[in-house]
């Protein structure tokens, strides 16, 4: 999840922002402290519970899960002993999640890898030997020049494609780009497509950037589609606070679409339970019932879309509540009431995240949800549906080329539209000859517990035939990790240093990490072995690599990130970053209605309708205004005329909101958003839908070892509705087999009201097979002899007996046709008592099943006979659509 | 600071502080931040907690709502684990909060038998980085943070701005005008106790059943695996 928001704060309005904070009247502020009690401070300083002596506070951003809020560590004899929200950060306001705040876990996890590594046995063995770091980063550049020579040999660059790097979580802010673009590679992964890509593509050719940033506080209505934004969604930790503002400070009233009842469904008002990806057919019945009942905003429809009202109507006809009852479950009657209620209440917002996106089309129900807010005129109001704020900085200059062939891993030339990658599509790819791997690199990834049909990467990555050679980064040994060939362990995110910038809420921001202690035992950050690798690789420069990597020590590399940004220069550079952790500062927290406030207690506002930034003359100069007013300097739109102003619009082709997209109907795919009942829609009676979730104290996978956490949740038995069961003969606890067309798993039945009748949901984070010995419940067995060890607490106080089963072996590969995402929630199962025989845990799948479950949904891609017989509606020249190709280089 | 072994009580009472906790359980969203911001905060080891958020689900499909309670000790004004204790460890401060001095506990339980709210335990043996074990402990208000101007570390970190605290003796204090307008109840006020926790809107499913047994096989296992690792303290967690 990489979101780089538009950059659309100038330094203007910053220093518009400095005069107000610092424009505070002395007898004003007297005055107002008068009328409060003298109430406890929030935070900011902090004192050992023993000793009473303060405590060296330093900030950093948080790494736990990707919402990068802001934080303060404290350190008491060099020891991180506490976490706590930086209360400077405009967004994160001075709170951490459940995971922040046993973020200093991490750093003294007892099974944390606290030296290089390289593999003595079989690979996956688990037989190591301890090499030291200069070690290490030697063979991994000697593996490097092998490719790089022999690309040289055989004059082809695109060998260099063979160096592969795919990462889960790269928040290095360009390091690993830099390093792969010094490489000559661009075989660059992320895990996008396993998260939420299908969103992205949903939305930025529409207005621009991907994902929207509801103004909760301020709002007076909230339909959320399938996120669960109380517990994990994108913000989680900012939109949580934000939304309990609006809901219960401003009255706001929240409608909330889960197939199960997460904390955010049962927090709302109303909460219904829609079929798994129906999300889009009841989006389109709401558009339906607002544009045909007149509650629409005609004004911001003509002037600042690409489309009219009267071709949305025509579009939408048979989207009627009737047809999305059939299609959802949800009655037509309370679609039109939510419909009416959402388009007559202002102002009102959707939030989505990966329940309606996470399917097969999952573009086209994020474009479907994203509609409603254009048609009613919520975009960019202040308590509606605003585009995120993000800031840039310059990255240290010589900035290396990307080369110049593409790598058909990468951009995948079946997914035109897929720009987030489609990363669980590679090893399907290179099993079939499709590209090739030399030196395959893993950072902050862990696909073989983390993708669907995991399997299929165990078995991959296993093959030194397909991948070569296996490093990762990783400080701990995870399911991926444990099959590597050599280990440079990364430090943890409270040891190293990264520049950050997230659109966690109305504020834009810059913010860094840096390391709070050192480095535990001797232990080096990633971005020094990428250092001293490139220094190994060209060691006198001559390959002309060493030049991106001139950086003396790594807080140079930062310095020159932050030291000439304009406003920030100002204030001292990347110094003010190292003292206050972000910037720039826009007020103080007022304690008891969380705004940000000045000086006076005033609100600092933040900027609202950022569309409606007018061009200077200056911006003008030598442009023209062509067709419905877009304004064009060169190759490049810069801005709309509407009504006589020139403003600077969206970050579309023709800067207003594209509902109609020409780049879907390029290649056969419907340029508005429609409905397209999925092959889960048509399932058995006797079958169900699997779903997954994460929960609020957990991620993904990187969680399950940190005892705070693990204490909290630590086994994940499925969720079944009471009549679904019955009807089984299972009773609540009931060992049972979930089944999916790949083999099934063995698990426990928790038979709850809160879940659709035909979904059966486990969630994430339970089952490990590695990961420590913690997430395993083997925290008895001794520490590896890599490992840190310690925690005493560990090894004798886990009261729980009970890991959990993981659910991913028995999902299927289904991948959006647009947006490259994964269809988690399209995989139909079947759910029974367990056999005879059969033990918890158990999970028998196969690998050639998934094989064809790859080339299965490869029918969905443009080229695809499914693709064709699913878009009749869409008129295009079928016989004539584009050609694959390799297109791009890297993203 | 003065201490007095049992302190008047002392709501009311001008010119003495009356720290409390108010929770707004209209803005608790069970993040579960406070849990382990608290867990941080004295390295609390496994097995035993000083908050902890009760979850509890209601309704049947397709009409379905949950419910969070968030739990700590009362810091009663009235507080029975202080007329109950041998040895005087465990003391009423004349600002409200209730404390424990380990070096006089003989760790004979009898606070935890008279403490209506289970909000006392004895402290596990091989904790992580503080090493005092085998005495009683319990939530302290943070008196050591509130002492140096702050909040508790559970309200600091509370992402919904659920849980509130200040002096109610304070008549202009955030948490005297949420208890003055809103209306709030107290835990097991029958026990004469004088509890200084004040819960806005409580469902009355979870203020009845404070201590109710575990109802899914999920919680019960949990609950099962804690009683043959924990014997004889209480099993007080549980997020599914």
């Amino acid at each position: 999840m990489s979101t780089k928001g538009i950059n659309y704060i100038s330094r203007r309005d910053f220093m518009k922002l400095g005069l107000a904070a610092g424009g505070a009247a002395g007898a004003l502020t007297l005055g107002s402290k008068r009328l409060r009690a003298m109430e406890q401070d929030l935070g900011g300083t902090d004192y050992s519970s023993m000793t009473g002596a303060e405590r060296e506070a330093i900030p950093f951003t948080c790494l736990a899960c990707n919402i990068e809020d802001g934080g303060v560590a404290y350190v008491e004899n060099g020891r991180v002993v506490k976490l706590e929200g930086n209360m400077d950060h405009p967004n994160t306001r001075g709170k951490l999640c459940a995971k922040g705040n046993a973020g200093f876990l991490h750093v003294y996890d007892p099974d944390r890898i606290m030296t290089p590594l390289v593999r003595t046995g079989a690979r996956g063995e688990g037989k190591w030997k301890r090499i030291s770091y200069d070690e290490a980063t030697t063979l991994l550049a000697t593996k490097l020049k092998e490719v790089i020579d022999r690309a040289e040999a055989e004059h082809d660059p695109g060998i260099r494609n063979e160096i592969v790097f795919k990462w889960g979580r790269d928040r290095t802010g360009g390091a690993v780009q830099r390093f792969m673009h010094t490489l000559g590679s661009n075989a660059m992964l992320n895990h996008t497509n396993v998260c939420e890509s299908s969103k992205k593509v949903g939305l930025e050719p529409s207005w621009g950037p991907d994902i929207e940033s509801c103004d909760w506080a301020n709002t007076k209505y909230i339909i959320n589609f399938g996120s669960n934004i109380l517990e994990t969604a994108y913000f989680m930790n900012p939109n949580a606070q934000r939304l309990v503002d609006g809901v219960v400070g401003n009255k706001a009233k929240l409608v909330s679409f889960d197939v199960r009842m997460s904390n955010t469904s049962g927090f709302a008002d109303e909460a219904f339970y829609p079929f798994p990806g129906s999300d889009g057919a009841i989006a389109l019945a709401m558009a339906h019932v607002i544009m045909n009942e007149g509650l629409y905003d005609e004004d911001f429809i003509r002037d600042w879309t690409n489309v009219t009202s009267k071709q949305l109507i025509d579009h939408l006809k048979p989207y009627t509540p009737e047809y999305a009852e059939q299609e959802s479950g949800m009655s037509a009657r309370d679609i039109r009431r939510i419909a009416r209620e959402f388009a007559t209440t202002k102002p009102a917002t959707t939030f989505s995240y990966r329940g309606p996106c996470k399917h097969v089309y999952g573009s086209y129900q994020e474009a479907a949800i994203h509609m409603l807010n254009v048609i009613t005129g919520n975009v960019e109001k202040k308590g509606g549906y605003c585009l995120p704020r993000g800031m840039g900085w310059p990255q240290p200059e010589p900035v290396p080329h990307g080369p110049a062939t593409p790598s058909p891993i990468a951009t995948p030339p079946l997914y035109p539209l897929a720009s987030h990658h489609v990363s669980t599509n590679a090893p399907y790819m290179i099993m079939k000859g499709e590209a090739k791997v030399s030196v395959w690199m893993t950072y902050y990834d862990n696909p073989v517990y983390t993708y669907p049909s995991s399997h299929v990467w165990e078995s991959f990555l296993k093959d030194e035939k397909q991948v070569p050679f296996l490093v990762s980064f990783s400080p701990y040994m995870s399911e991926t990790t444990e099959l590597s060939d050599l280990i440079i362990p990364d430090v943890t995110y409270l040891e190293r240093h990264d520049p950050e910038s997230m659109p966690g809420g109305l504020y834009p921001c810059l913010s860094i990490r840096q390391p709070v202690i050192k480095p535990l035992g001797g232990t080096q950050e990633f971005r020094q072995t990428l250092i001293d690798t490139i220094h190994k690789l060209d060691q006198d420069g001559s390959m002309g690599m060493r030049k991106y990597f001139a950086f003396n020590t790594v807080e140079d590399w930062m310095r020159a990130h932050f030291d000439n940004i304009p406003g920030l220069k100002e204030e001292g550079g990347y110094n003010f970053l190292k003292k206050k952790g972000v910037w720039p500062i826009y007020g103080k927290v007022d304690p008891e209605t969380a705004k940000i406030v000045d000086r006076n207690n005033n609100e600092v506002e933040p900027d609202y309708e950022l569309y409606k930034s007018e061009l200077s003359s200056g911006d003008m100069q030598g442009a023209d205004v062509g067709n419905h007013g877009t304004i064009r300097k060169g190759d490049h739109s810069i801005g709309v005329r509407v009504d006589g102003k020139n403003y600077v619009g969206f970050g579309t082709p023709s800067r207003k909101i594209e509902l109609y997209k020409d780049s879907y109907k390029k290649y056969g795919f419907n340029p508005l958003p429609v409905y397209k009942p999925l092959p889960s829609r048509s399932k058995k009676d006797s079958e169900l839908v699997l779903t997954t979730y994460k929960v609020n104290v957990h991620t993904q996978s990187r969680t399950a070892s940190v005892k705070y956490l693990a204490e909290l949740y630590h086994k994940n038995p499925a969720w079944i509705n009471p009549k679904t069961a019955s009807a089984r003969g299972i009773n609540d606890g009931d060992l049972i087999r979930v089944t999916s067309k790949l083999g099934y798993l063995v698990t426990r039945a928790h038979v709850t009201e809160g879940i659709h009748p035909e979904v059966v949901a486990i969630s994430t984070a339970c089952g490990h097979s590695a990961y420590g010995r913690l997430a395993q419940l083997k925290q008895r067995e001794a520490a590896a002899e890599w490992a840190q060890g310690g925690d005493p607490d560990v090894s004798h106080n886990v009261w729980w007996n009970d890991k959990g089963v993981h659910p991913n072996p028995i999902i299927q590969l289904a991948i959006d046709p647009i947006g490259g995402s994964q269809g988690w929630y399209d995989t139909v199962v079947t759910v029974a008592k367990a056999e005879a025989g059969d033990k918890y845990g158990d999970v028998k799948v196969s690998v050639e099943q998934s094989l064809k479950d790859y080339e299965e949904t490869l029918r969905y891609a443009y080229t695809g006979d499914i693709h064709r017989s699913n878009h009749k509606e869409v008129d295009v020249d079928w016989d004539n659509l584009p050609k694959p190709e390799l297109h791009g280089s890297s993203h | 600071m003065p201490i007095g072994l049992q302190a008047e009580p002392s709501l009311g009472v001008p010119g003495k502080k009356r720290w409390a906790m108010v929770i707004d359980l209209r803005r608790c969203i069970g993040c579960m931040a406070c849990v382990c911001a608290d867990k941080a905060e004295f390295d609390v080891p496994l097995g035993v907690w000083r908050t902890i958020v009760k979850v509890k689900d209601t309704g049947n499909y397709p009409n379905t709502k949950r419910h969070f309670m968030p739990r700590l000790c009362n810091h009663c004004d009235n507080p029975p684990c202080v007329r109950n204790c041998p040895t005087e460890a465990t003391y009423k401060h004349e600002d409200g909060f209730v404390l424990q001095r380990y070096d006089r506990c003989i760790t004979c339980r009898t606070c935890i038998a008279a403490c209506p709210y289970n909000a006392r335990h004895v402290l596990p043996k091989n904790r992580d980085r503080i090493k005092i074990s085998g005495v009683i402990d319990k939530c302290t208000f943070c008196n050591h943070r509130v002492e140096k101007g702050l909040v508790p570390a559970c309200v600091q970190t509370c992402l919904g701005r659920s849980r509130i605290f200040g002096d109610l003796n304070d008549p202009k204090s955030e948490v005297s005008r949420l208890v003055a307008r809103n209306s709030t109840v107290v835990l097991k006020p029958e026990k004469g106790t004088q509890p200084q926790v004040y819960y806005i809107k409580p469902d009355r499913v979870m203020t009845e059943q404070i201590a109710s047994h575990p109802v899914s096989y999920a919680a019960r296992s949990d609950a099962h695996a804690f009683y043959q690792h924990n014997r004889g303290s209480k099993f007080f967690s549980g997020v599914l």
